[in-house]
């Protein structure tokens, strides 16, 4: 109240000394009877401006001075009570916006709950001239006031408010209201920067705000303030509890059992205790029905068959495939073995998978708990992991064209270990073809892994063993099933010809890595790598050349091939500290997309603009291929354009608490995710977001599209 | 105006300790007493029994086979006045008595607050403003306004023929206190009585009601 208070003062000494051109309020007319005595409020219209700029927008303001003892009332009345009007009565040409109302204080009353202002208030209103007005005319603005004023009793009051100001061409100076029209738009609430959702059971709403990082010890109070009538009760205990994820805040339920059908939209004011006082911060929100802290409403059978299923897809995604084709090989030369050697390696793989799985899943939960706010595929938005990632894939790559043998000792660790004809090497493949896989999301795999990180550590390690099984499973059935083996071509030389064919798609992963740190550490980072790259292949190539050579050359050639793979792995650390490019301004020029940014998107929906919102990554893969494939094509672009979706992107290549608190939201933890925030219509409420699949096609988005009203 | 902050040790005492476990938990309790749960549309409507102004008390329960209007009322309030010196609510109350419902009217203000009225004062507005309801019921203490979670005056119940609560809410759907408003608004009481006359359910069931606050002590 403090704000108020200053408020106060400042408007006080302000209309003193201001020979403002407003009318005093009269008291209310003959038509509303009321008791006898002055009025309850006195009204004056404001202005932001002193002077009118023809065709230019302002700000004006109805300032209430309310009686001590009594209050108006906000949007919502609450209980009873009724929210003022204003019946503007404009020059022709002239347009008025809505009332814009500033934070309510609560009003109790006996039993029963008011929202409103005391002392004083300035509700706004955007007013915006006609082109052509005459310079040197004074215009008149003003309407019809009617407000319902309270203490114990009520007594509605109503007044004319006028305001004259001179046109004068040029931008106008600051008006005698401005700095008190300033003052109430800093309390008008503003959009949340927060998803928010909530659950609704006959007795109570729940209503949880995705807001991480808040200290909870600084929080002095909550309040949630519902938009409308019959939601929860206004008058209830709002339990509030405030923890890493966000705030959830519980109350009994009100008495319009079709009010929680859509979705609820409120002012959540928020006090916080700062070292030289307390601020009070109101955002309106716009929670979703759906799980309100609950996490998505997956069983943990479900969860463990999507997973599973996602885990098998995911053999097949781009970024899986040059892994795949190692273990192809490694199978093909496996063949000849006896059935125990081969279902030994078959396990192993599978060992090899399902360990890293937990590793790396392992980490994810210990950092969640942490409090970071990380998903899958967390490890490649670190530039290091990447290139070490690189210098991986590009290591067996050479091995693969034939530049280093298999089984030569040399090698980078994972690929010495994976090439290994040993069990260790079906470990390690399978390891490596977890570590290639994390940058990917399969189809299934969101809603599973989105699950896991809301569960508790038992439940969330199984569903990512699950998927670690689904990826391991075909190789796994071909192992122990001898009559599938038969299916495989006879080892031959065409053996030599695949593999070094299959070095391909590893040089493109490792191209398509380089990218990734290019957007992650620069230009500096991208030439440390590709140096780092280099030295790799001269250490291969030198050991290589000196295979025939005299012991005493082949010492010497090891020992430079080593100190030049050291230099590599010296590089890495140096590359991953690199500074990021300057982050630009905006999208490219000519870029049919904008940066997402939580404003920028509850801005567009206030505007009662269809929005379309990538989740996206550099690292990842499906992302780039849905984007190639599916969003730059001619038919979504015209598509968009002609609905007038707004195309928002956000950018997870880089960690962003942010975004994950988003896709937390939607029960996912990785990228991509594709949402259509259909548009408002009328002064409907606006409709639920909607989740696209995550292999997306031209049809599919034209089809989400379509079924856009606009 | 700030409602009473309670304390988080208050706060704990009161809900033990369930909420503590994660971060912080803190609530503000409005001062307000307990309210219990109010009557719910589709549910029976809670019975009670109160005094009317000719001294005989009059219950609920009494009426049970007959559709019972209940109007929350407070002679002085805009909104109250709106609806009687435009004759809206004695047209309403006419035509529903005249086809055998019972209307009940009732003045929760407690002594001293606003609209609190006397039996002799009570009658004497029936009759100047030619109202026509079967009672009024003069709920000083709020027993029954609090039962019904009676928040606004004009606030209105429709109870069916089975005892059970089939309207809650506005007359109306013109929350103002203009006059010229009752012209053409769509009257919720009247819609619903139609309806339970005929033996179908109510279209709008819950609506916010808009008034004045029943003051209640």
């Amino acid at each position: 109240m403090a704000i108020r208070l200053l408020a106060a003062a400042l408007f006080g000494g302000m209309l003193a000394g201001s020979g403002l051109a407003a009318e005093p309020a009269r008291a209310p007319t003959a038509k509303s009877p009321a008791p006898p005595g002055p009025p309850r409020v006195s009204v004056t219209l404001l202005s932001e401006v002193a002077s009118i700029e023809p065709g230019s927008s302002f700000w004006v303001g109805i300032h209430q001075r309310i009686a001590p003892g009594w209050h108006t009332y906000w949007t919502n009345p609450g209980d009873s009570g009724e929210p003022p009007t204003v019946d503007w009565a404009l020059p022709a040409g002239w347009q008025a916006g809505p009332l814009v109302f500033p934070q309510p204080e609560r009003l109790p009353i006996g039993p029963l709950m008011g929202f409103g202002y005391t002392n004083e208030v300035v509700l706004l209103t955007r007013l915006t001239a006609p082109e052509g007005l005459t310079a040197g005319t004074t215009i008149r603005l003003g309407g019809h006031a009617a407000w319902l004023v309270c203490e114990k009793i009520c007594i509605p009051e109503e007044a004319e408010v006028t305001l004259a100001l001179p046109v004068v061409a040029g931008k106008p100076v600051a008006g005698a209201g401005a700095a008190a029209i300033e003052q109430a738009r800093r309390a008008v609430p503003s959009p949340s920067p927060w998803p928010a959702s909530f659950r609704a059971t006959p007795e109570a709403v729940t209503v949880s705000v995705t807001a991480p990082g808040l200290e909870p010890d600084r929080i002095a109070e909550v309040w949630f303030f519902p938009g409308r009538w019959g939601v929860i009760d206004h008058a209830a205990v709002q339990e509030v509890t405030i923890d890493r994820a966000g705030i959830t805040l519980r109350a009994k339920r009100g008495l319009l059992p079709t009010a929680t059908d859509s979705d609820l939209d409120g002012v959540l004011v928020i006090r916080e205790r700062l070292d030289q006082g307390q601020v009070s911060q109101a955002f309106a929100i716009k929670a979703v029905a759906g799980s309100a802290s609950a996490g998505p409403s997956l069983s943990l059978v479900a969860a463990l068959g999507l997973a599973l299923a996602g885990g098998l897809i995911l053999n097949l995604m781009p970024c899986v495939l040059p892994v795949l084709s190692i273990k192809a090989l490694a199978l093909v030369r496996h063949a000849e073995a006896s059935p125990g050697v081969v279902r030994r390696h078959g396990l192993a793989y599978t060992a090899g998978v399902l360990v890293c799985f937990a590793v790396v899943a392992g980490a994810l939960l210990a950092l969640r708990a942490g409090g970071a706010q990380i998903g899958w595929g967390f490890q490649l938005q670190s530039p290091l992991v990447v290139t070490a990632l690189a210098y991986v894939l590009f290591t067996l790559a050479l091995s693969l064209s034939g530049l280093l043998a298999i089984g030569g000792r040399l090698t980078g660790v994972g690929q010495g270990l994976a090439a290994r004809p040993g069990y260790a090497g079906s470990f390690f493949t399978g390891a490596l073809a977890t570590v290639a896989a994390t940058p990917c999301t399969a189809p299934f795999m969101g809603a599973a892994v989105g699950y896991a990180l809301t569960q508790p550590p038992a439940a969330a390690l199984a569903v990512f063993e699950a998927l670690g099984l689904g990826l391991a499973l075909p190789f796994l059935a071909l192992s122990l099933v001898p009559a599938w083996r038969r299916l495989l071509p006879r080892p031959g030389p065409w053996m030599k010809r695949l593999s070094q064919a299959l070095a391909f798609p590893l040089y493109a992963s490792v191209a398509w890595l380089v990218w990734v740190v290019s957007r992650q550490a620069g230009p500096d980072g991208v030439a440390l790598v590709l140096v780092g790259l280099l030295l790799i292949a001269f250490g291969a190539w030198l050991h290589h050349a000196a295979r025939g050579a005299a012991p005493r050359w082949r010492r010497a050639a090891t020992g430079f091939a080593l100190a030049s793979v050291a230099a590599a792995v010296a590089l890495a650390p140096l590359a991953a500290a690199s500074l990021p490019p300057a982050p630009t301004a905006g999208a490219p020029a000519g870029a049919a997309w904008e940066p997402y940014s939580p404003g920028r998107l509850a801005e567009l929906r206030m505007q009662g603009k269809p929005v379309f919102v990538n989740f996206t990554a550099a690292w990842c893969i499906t992302c780039l291929v849905n984007e190639r494939v599916a969003l730059r094509s001619p038919a979504v672009t015209e598509a968009f354009a002609r609905k007038g979706v707004v195309y928002l992107k956000a950018d997870w290549t880089n960690r962003s608490a942010e975004i994950a608190s988003v896709l937390g939201s939607f029960g996912r933890s990785g990228v991509p995710l594709y949402v259509v925030y259909p548009a408002r219509v009328g002064q409907a409420a606006a409709p639920e977001p909607r989740v696209l699949p995550q292999i997306l096609t031209e049809s599919t988005i034209l089809e989400a599209i379509d079924k856009e009203r606009l | 105006m700030s409602p009473a902050l309670l304390t988080r040790r208050s706060f704990l005492a009161r809900t033990g300790t369930g909420l503590v476990l994660a971060g912080t938990t803190s609530a503000l309790l409005p001062a307000r007493p307990a309210w219990a749960a109010p009557a719910k549309v589709g549910e029976p409507a809670p019975g009670f029994t109160v005094n009317a102004t000719t001294g005989s008390p009059v219950s609920l329960a009494s009426y049970k086979g007959k559709i019972v209007v209940l109007e929350w009322t407070n002679h002085d309030c805009p909104y109250v006045r709106k609806h009687y010196e435009t004759g809206n609510m004695q047209g309403l109350q006419r035509d529903a008595t005249g086809q055998g419902v019972v209307w009940l009217t009732v003045i929760s203000s407690s002594e001293g607050t606003q609209g609190y009225v006397t039996p002799p004062q009570a009658d004497e507005l029936t009759t100047s403003r030619k109202a026509a309801p079967t009672a009024v019921l003069l709920d000083t203490k709020g027993v029954a306004g609090k039962l019904y979670g009676a928040t606004n005056t004009p606030h209105m119940y429709v109870v069916d023929k089975a005892g059970t609560l089939v309207y809650a809410g506005a007359i109306d759907d013109r929350p103002t206190s203009r006059r010229a408003d009752v012209q053409g608004a769509n009257n919720y009481v009247r819609a619903a009585l139609e309806a339970v006359t005929a033996g179908q359910p109510v279209k709008t069931p819950v609506t916010r009601a808009y008034g004045c606050t029943v003051k209640y002590s």
